[in-house]
């Protein structure tokens, strides 16, 4: 089943079920971008039912200069996925002005018939006149002109007589109206006057709060497809493509999103790989990317608009999983952060699970989580917020770093109707009350979802075209690196043939992919006892217990070779406080000798928690 | 990869809320609410799942599901030639 079919089917269901679609199927429903699929979802949803629903009601008229077709459909599936139970009630072909001034719709028997929101779908017939003479560019400029006056008086008069918000567009200048006219001169003239046009157009929002102006067109010029099908258009009086008509009722949505209160207040950013690239326990404060070229660039292009989001009123909370003093140092010293560590109301900065942190810090801000947006890079992160908080906003900010901004704005979390004085100050007043957070330390992610995600690691002795990976990531690991000791290519080729040392390697697989090799251990078994010299882990691989899998490993395969103990060494670094309590929590007791710790093989309990199995050899760090 | 007669019918199907047993036995199209709303939905989705563009003419001409599965199947044909130019 492809993956639109089981969002079908999942709505489907939530319909037969009289129940909201779920957060998830939403936000995948929010993310669909084949209109086909919309429609088909659109038609679905016009069953869903009033009863036992988390999605707040909005009664939508919709009033077009055209056949409406396909946006009824559309603007549907966009509401639902915004978090909306749309009525529409849609305008008699014909009807546009006659409905709008009169203020009153076809209602559907719920409620008085009042919309909260008037959709208008408006195409080029409506301004154009019937006909116009090609050399007399002036009289059609003022025809325009008359026409968007017309419209002005419709949209007065609705102000008048009804409380709805009315949401207008700008139209999109038609082809054939330009290149009908031959000479440059006044195909320029009549660019110009469509530009009026639409400039008049968006000028209607200052009628008064409760007019709201997508600029459809200024949409479509970065979209990539056609606005128009010339056949539809002819036929049907459609002169929009299913895709315009998808971006149109996005648009609209957002505004029915702000109106109804389910915009959100609480941006979430992870650092690493989001706000600089690069991690800065590995690679340190002036290894980040930020600034200069690309990718540097992306990187704090996204920390510009997070500011100016924050300027507009959007709470800042930084939730990554470092070392603290770490963070602080690079947000206070690196010359190019742009958002300093007062810009976050609430800075969670730990080794914690980030719903864990998330949800401290709704408390903290005395906000709930459907208020957050959370952007990170990390698959697993951001899976295991939407298991733990379906009413967060998740962000990808993995892929390239080129997308990362359009990535966050696409969605409209943020918008607002008209910013307010309160709108304007509560950062700081968040910031007042939350100020800094540290949380506990804590590992832990869920049970539930670390079972859902289907961990397997594969452990063996390292290959030989395993070396250079293993040597690698004992050079980049700074955080769980457990002795600081950095075996290079020659060391670990060395070892690896050795019979009295061993060279591990492990892999990591999950229902979001392959990682392929992330943690490596060097050991000494030359006796009866085995040393670990040093055991590495990516920190892509914290919280889910795959360390835990690494020391069962080698205890068990010390025990097949008879050793009566396997000892493993902690050595502090600047870096890797994370790593502190590793041995112990690993089933390994304190052997009196400053930093060493053991455990007798046939004794130890296992340590290999229950979400993870030993994988096959097909993932392709080992390949 | 589903045939066109059965992407035709599941499409028809679906817009029409009838059972594809039902259409299998009964093809004939004006049996139906087979709409100028009906029609041009079936037609955006059959463009969108077969990645073709159908001519109007040809498709409001066809009044049975088997004109619209021989409609639908040329269309592919000729598109899957112009792809191999």
């Amino acid at each position: 089943m492809s993956e639109f079919d089981e969002l079908l089917a999942a709505l489907r269901s939530a319909v037969d079920g009289r129940r909201a679609p779920a957060p998830a199927v939403r936000h995948a429903l929010r993310h669909a971008e084949d209109p086909a699929v919309l429609r088909r979802a659109g038609r679905i949803l016009a069953a869903l039912g009033p009863a036992d629903h988390e999605l707040r009601p909005v009664r939508v008229a919709v009033l077009a200069t055209c056949t409406i077709g396909p946006f009824e459909h559309l603007l549907r599936a966009s509401l639902v996925a915004a978090g909306a139970l749309p009525t529409l009630a849609l305008g008699d072909y014909g009807g546009f002005e006659l409905a709008l001034a009169g203020g009153a719709f076809a209602g559907d028997g719920d409620g008085d018939g009042q919309p909260d929101l008037v959709a208008c779908l408006l195409d080029e017939r409506y301004f154009l006149p019937r006909d116009w003479d090609a050399v007399d560019v002036v009289a059609l400029a003022a025809h325009l002109d008359a026409r968007l006056a017309d419209l002005r008086e419709l949209v007065v008069a609705n102000l008048r007589r009804s409380s709805a918000t009315i949401v207008l567009h700008t139209v999109p200048v038609p082809a054939e109206l330009r290149e009908t006219v031959i000479s440059w001169r006044a195909r320029a003239e009549v660019g110009r006057a469509w530009h009026r046009l639409n400039a008049g157009l968006l000028g209607l929002a200052d009628e008064g709060s409760r007019v709201a102006v997508v600029d459809l067109a200024g949409e479509l010029a970065d979209a990539p497809f056609r606005a128009r099908d010339e056949r539809l258009h002819r036929f049907a009086d459609l002169p929009y493509t299913d895709g315009a008509l998808l971006l149109l009722a996005r648009q609209v949505a957002r505004v029915a999103q702000a109106r109804l209160g389910l915009s959100r207040k609480v941006l979430a950013l992870d650092l690493d790989n989001t706000l600089w690239g690069g991690v800065v326990g590995e690679v340190g404060v002036p290894g980040v990317q930020l600034g200069g070229l690309y990718p540097g660039n992306c990187y704090l292009d996204l920390q510009r608009t997070a500011l100016r989001l924050r300027q507009q009123g959007v709470v800042l909370v930084l939730a990554s999983k470092n070392d603290a003093a770490l963070v602080d140092d690079a947000l206070t010293s690196h010359p190019e952060v742009l958002l300093r560590p007062d810009t976050f109301s609430v800075r969670a900065v730990n080794w914690s699970a980030k719903a864990d942190n998330l949800r401290h810090a709704a408390d903290r801000l005395n906000l709930g989580s459907q208020a957050f947006v959370f952007v990170d890079d990390s698959p697993f992160e951001r899976g295991h917020v939407a298991s733990e908080l379906p009413d967060v906003a998740v962000v990808a900010a993995d892929g390239d770093p080129a997308y990362l901004v359009r990535s966050l704005l696409e969605g409209g979390w943020f918008d607002v109707p008209e910013l307010t004085d309160t709108d304007l100050s509560r950062p700081q007043l968040y910031r007042s009350r939350a100020l800094r957070t540290d949380f506990s330390a804590d590992f832990a992610s869920s049970d539930a979802y670390l079972h859902a995600l289907r961990t397997r690691v594969l452990a063996r002795p390292v290959t030989p075209f395993e070396v250079a990976r293993v040597a690698q990531l004992a050079a980049r690991t700074n955080q769980f690196n457990l002795t600081g000791i950095r075996f290079e290519d020659g060391a670990t080729a060395a070892m690896s043939t050795d019979p009295n040392h061993l060279v591990a390697s492990f892999a990591v697989a999950d229902r979001f992919g392959d990682e392929g090799i992330v943690g490596a251990a060097w050991i000494e078994c030359r006796g009866r006892v085995w040393w670990v010299l040093n055991l590495v882990l990516s920190c892509r691989a914290f919280g889910r217990g795959v360390e835990f899998a690494m020391a069962e490993w080698i205890v068990r395969r010390a025990r097949e070779a008879g050793a009566s103990a396997v000892a493993g060494r902690y050595l502090p670094t600047a870096r890797n406080a994370v790593a502190a309590t590793f041995w112990q929590r690993a089933g390994f007791t304190p052997s009196g000798e400053d930093g060493v710790f053991t455990v007798v093989p046939g004794d130890a309990p296992t340590c290999l928690p229950a979400w993870i199995t030993y994988g096959d050899e097909v993932m392709a760090g080992h390949d | 990869m589903a045939s066109i007669d059965t992407t035709v019918l599941d499409t028809v199907g679906e817009v029409l809320n009838e059972p594809v047993g039902n259409l299998r036995t009964r093809p004939v199209l004006a049996a139906y609410e087979w709409d100028s709303v009906a029609s041009l939905e079936v037609l955006a989705q059959l463009e969108s799942r077969l990645r073709v563009t159908l001519d109007l003419r040809t498709y409001h001409g066809a009044r049975t599901l088997q004109d619209l599965v021989d409609l639908v199947a040329a269309a592919v044909a000729a598109k899957a030639t112009a792809d191999q130019r």
